[in-house]
């Protein structure tokens, strides 16, 4: 049996909700047609269901401790193909020894999704770095970025506090997506998002973006020039939307 | 002389910054009050440059002018070097406009001495005032003490800032004497011994009140020039040590020796600066701090020197072998800390993890154990993993030894008759 749902977390809640009721593990838990077919899976596809998402999830909350669920919360937001199925026996577990749980860290079931959460976790820190602000005509600062993991939510309310006071706009690029913040509401929200037009810049932003480079160039200590561990620091795929490594 | 762009004059107070190596921007927890910015507890890094290290915060010197003649410093009163200013307000201004654009984390203000310390004091006071006062800015701000001056502004300057820093430089009183004559030893440990005291007072008196502003809530740090002098590692260790203890110290910065002046009193300095031997520091640095090592277990009067080959927690434990290999499924965690391939989190992790269960060799590369030192050292279920008892002569080379880099292979080219017979074989598998 493989189960098709629409990529949301409540998605995926009805479906290990749906499995564990049936008693048996699936082959796949996917949100998109399986490229190779097993020859006698069958494809079921899961309507998303609140209700059953949600006890399902007072359950795991319950039972998991903070860390684990933080662990399980982290290992969703990577885009691993194939990571619902280990998250589906990491529950399994976490619901099946309850207390025990937290000190199963070396256990089978728990590694891997241990590694997807500490992948997400590193790439959603590194981005509240790398994430850079431009001043568009109107007022609104627009960051572009290309993640590997979809750390969009994971990293919101980090700028939410920080820039309180700006209408910004965070852009997944590669998945399409973005968070848009209201400074009068103070709430940010998930948008889908493609740019058609090319971004108006005010001319501080202009300003500033030069004053930024000719800074940069300038901090590195030529004695002790190191690009290898600059590219260990900061590999090539994060420099795309950074001024400071524009040509 | 022609007027500088506020671009060119950064620039050239950028160059007069970037040697002071401290870039943290984590310790403090500063909240956003109706404002812009906050503090990221655990800090944050922007950027990273060509040598490799991180951009956190906007470094500069509020002026690259000053009245003192150090002999290892590029602003020095005697260097022909053109001379800027930036006013409190374009400071605030600056380092507004980059955070608004998360280029930085917050700002780094160290200065040269201009008229005398309390008129520099006061000028980095009012600079820092600006950006709390006026521009409602909670995110992370580090400021240099000026030594000898008022301890007024010392303590003014701490209720505005989350970390204050005064650089010792020179780790002893006679090497000051030498390479900075203006500045006494006195001038630099008195503003240090009240910032540590406001510090530990100000915790106290806020367990009572949160009211009570915070004073540099993210502590003090200090930087140590290595190689300019004479010192020995273990004097450079010790005086860390004292440090940490006595001044309530966060952190401590080592900055490998660049000649930027040519100068009689400093040694001449051929190739690269002593890089190994400053990560060697912070390596011991590190185990004092996190591993739990005292100055003395790491070095001693016979060897005053951490050796350049050899991490020096490896080093500890080739000098320790008795209490080696430790059973990991028993073993305390102060214990665990000490292996060679175990971190903190490792340790913490087996900690956790065995607390489930008896952990096997197998696990502990899992939990994130780097088994190729660790594996001299422990034993899983009573299991050792290497062919090699831990008091083997051959362990010091095994540890010591590089990995030799591998053989680059390149893309022959099909027109080079030699090359197209090597293909051939591949091909048919044919030698």
């Amino acid at each position: 049996m493989i189960l098709r749902y629409d990529g949301t977390f409540a998605g995926f809640l009805t479906s290990v909700s749906l499995a564990r009721e049936r008693g048996l593990e699936p082959e796949a838990i996917a949100d998109r047609e399986p490229e190779q077919q097993g020859l006698f899976a069958t494809v079921e596809t899961v309507a998303t269901s609140r209700d059953r998402a949600d006890e399902l999830y007072r359950l795991i909350r319950h039972t998991l401790t903070p860390g684990a669920m933080q662990t399980f919360r982290y290992a969703f937001q990577s885009c691993e193909p194939g990571r619902e199925i280990l998250l589906f026996r990491y529950l399994q577990l976490g619901l099946a020894t309850g207390a025990q749980f937290g000190a199963m860290l070396a256990h089978e079931a728990v590694i891997p999704v241990w590694k997807l959460a500490r992948a997400v976790g590193r790439e959603a820190h590194r981005y509240k770095g790398l994430v850079r602000f431009q001043h568009l005509e109107g007022d609104i600062w627009y960051a572009a970025m290309e993640p590997d993991h979809c750390i969009l939510p994971l990293i919101a309310p980090h700028f939410a506090a920080r820039f309180a006071d700006q209408r910004w706009i965070i852009h997944d690029r590669r998945r399409g997506e973005a968070v848009a913040f209201d400074p009068r509401h103070q709430k940010w929200a998930a948008t889908p998002l493609e740019l058609t037009a090319t971004l108006p810049c005010t001319a501080g932003e202009e300003f500033f973006r030069e004053l930024w480079q000719r800074y940069f160039d300038r901090l590195a200590i030529a004695e002790r020039r190191n690009p290898k561990l600059q590219r260990q620091n900061l590999p090539l795929k994060h420099r795309r939307h950074l001024p400071e490594f524009e040509q | 002389m022609p007027k500088l762009t506020l671009a060119e004059k950064l620039e050239i107070l950028a160059d007069g910054a970037k040697y002071d190596v401290s870039c943290a921007s984590s310790g403090s927890s500063r909240r956003n009050k109706g404002g812009i910015g906050n503090g990221a507890q655990c800090g944050i890094c922007h950027s990273w440059t060509a040598d490799g290290r991180c951009v956190s915060l906007l470094k500069i010197l509020l002026t690259n002018a000053c009245i003192y003649d150090c002999a290892y410093c590029v602003n020095r009163r005697s260097n022909d070097t053109r001379r800027v200013i930036l006013t409190p307000a374009e400071v605030a201004e600056l380092t507004i406009g980059f955070y608004r654009r998360n280029a930085i984390e917050g700002l780094f203000l160290s200065t040269g001495v201009v008229k005398d310390p309390d008129h520099t004091m006061e000028l980095l006071i009012e600079a820092t005032r600006i950006l709390r006062e006026e521009h409602r800015f909670n995110g992370y701000i580090h400021v240099k003490v000026v030594p000898g001056a008022d301890l007024l502004l010392v303590e003014r300057l701490g209720r505005l800032a989350d970390r204050v820093s005064v650089n010792m430089e020179l780790p002893s009183r006679e090497s000051l004497k030498l390479l900075a004559p203006d500045k006494s030893r006195e001038a630099i440990v008195a503003p240090m011994k009240r910032v540590g005291e406001l510090i530990v007072q100000t915790k106290e008196e806020r367990k009572v009140s949160r009211k009570i502003p915070p004073f540099a809530p993210a502590g003090q740090s200090t930087q140590l020039i290595i190689g300019a002098s004479g010192e020995s590692d273990l004097q450079i260790v010790s005086l860390a040590a004292g440090l940490y203890g006595r001044l309530a110290m966060k952190r401590v910065y080592y900055s490998a020796f660049i000649p930027v002046n040519i100068d009689s009193r400093l040694p001449s300095v051929i190739g690269t600066p002593p890089l190994v031997r400053e990560h060697r520091l912070y390596q011991a640095d590190w185990l004092m701090r996190y591993y739990g090592f005292a100055a003395g277990e790491l070095l001693d009067e016979e060897r005053p020197n951490l050796d350049l080959t050899l991490d020096p927690k490896a080093g500890w434990a080739l000098r320790n072998l008795h209490i080696f290999p430790l059973e990991v499924n028993r073993a305390p965690l102060e214990l665990l800390l000490r292996v060679p391939g175990i971190g903190v989190r490792s340790a913490q992790r087996i900690a956790g993890a065995r607390r489930g269960g008896h952990l096997s060799l197998d696990d502990l590369a899992r939990l994130g154990v780097v088994m190729k030192r660790a594996r001299y050292f422990v034993t899983a279920r009573g299991r050792f993993a290497a062919d090699l008892a831990p008091d083997a002569a051959g362990l010091r080379a095994r540890l010591t030894e590089r990995t030799t880099p591998r053989p680059r292979w390149n893309q022959p080219s099909l027109f080079d008759a030699a090359a197209a017979i090597d293909i051939q074989s591949t091909i048919t598998g044919e030698l």
